[in-house]
């Protein structure tokens, strides 16, 4: 296989690995709690503190997505 | 009665040259490199998650192929998207690169991609914002 060859299929493979497919509620899920963790650490210094801000952070997150995504149902149809 | 002559000193001494170039410093170097202003301030904790917060943003917003803005933009939207992107520091580079095939914003995934990418640059310039912050010593 010439080095040309071996860099294609090397760039399809790292191609191939990154490609993400998420549903809505998975996407939703995950930018809550990543976001929610950034913020926790950034915001509060004391663990227990972190701790109780990332997981109120998701929660609302997730009721307002959800909650925002049942609000606009309505409008699809 | 002898007149109050004395100058009253000001509240908050002014602030030290090197200290205030220093915290510029870090600040440029958390926007270039997610997480290294607070590596620098020895905030291991903080310095970690901003690293991956940002890499899996990028990582999961060029995965689902959401849109990379560039300089070439069209309206007031196109440039803000760009400076959003353009917050993630060496990371847009990494994005352009692993988004060999372009963006695709016809499907929900695409769409959702540009939000991570924004989202991505945005948190990073408040993370680097956060860490100038801090080498001023006004948070921790």
């Amino acid at each position: 296989m010439t080095s040309s060859a071996l860099a294609i299929s090397g760039v399809s493979t790292l191609i191939a690995l990154i490609a993400v497919k998420l549903t809505h509620l998975q996407a939703l899920a995950l930018f809550a709690l990543v976001v929610s963790v950034a913020f926790g650490f950034l915001g509060r210094r004391q663990p227990k503190e972190r701790v109780k801000y990332i997981l109120w952070t998701l929660l609302l997150f997730l009721l307002v997505g959800v909650g925002i995504g049942w609000a606009m149902y309505p409008f699809s149809h | 009665m002898p007149e109050e002559t004395a100058v009253q000193e000001p509240l908050s001494p002014p602030q030290n040259s090197k200290g205030e170039a220093l915290a510029v410093v870090i600040g440029v170097a958390g926007w270039l490199v997610p997480g290294l202003g607070h590596a620098l301030q020895k905030m291991w904790g903080r310095a970690v998650v901003c690293f991956l917060t940002v890499a899996v943003l990028v990582w999961v917003g060029a995965g689902m192929r959401g849109n990379l803005f560039t300089s070439r933009g069209n309206d007031a939207f196109d440039s803000l998207g760009y400076i959003a992107d353009l917050g993630t520091g060496s990371f847009y580079w990494v994005a352009r690169s692993l988004e060999a095939n372009g963006p695709d914003v016809s499907h929900a995934d695409g769409d959702y991609g540009t939000r991570f990418l924004a989202t991505a640059g945005v948190f990073n310039l408040l993370a680097a914002l956060h860490a100038y912050e801090a080498a001023r010593g006004r948070k921790a």
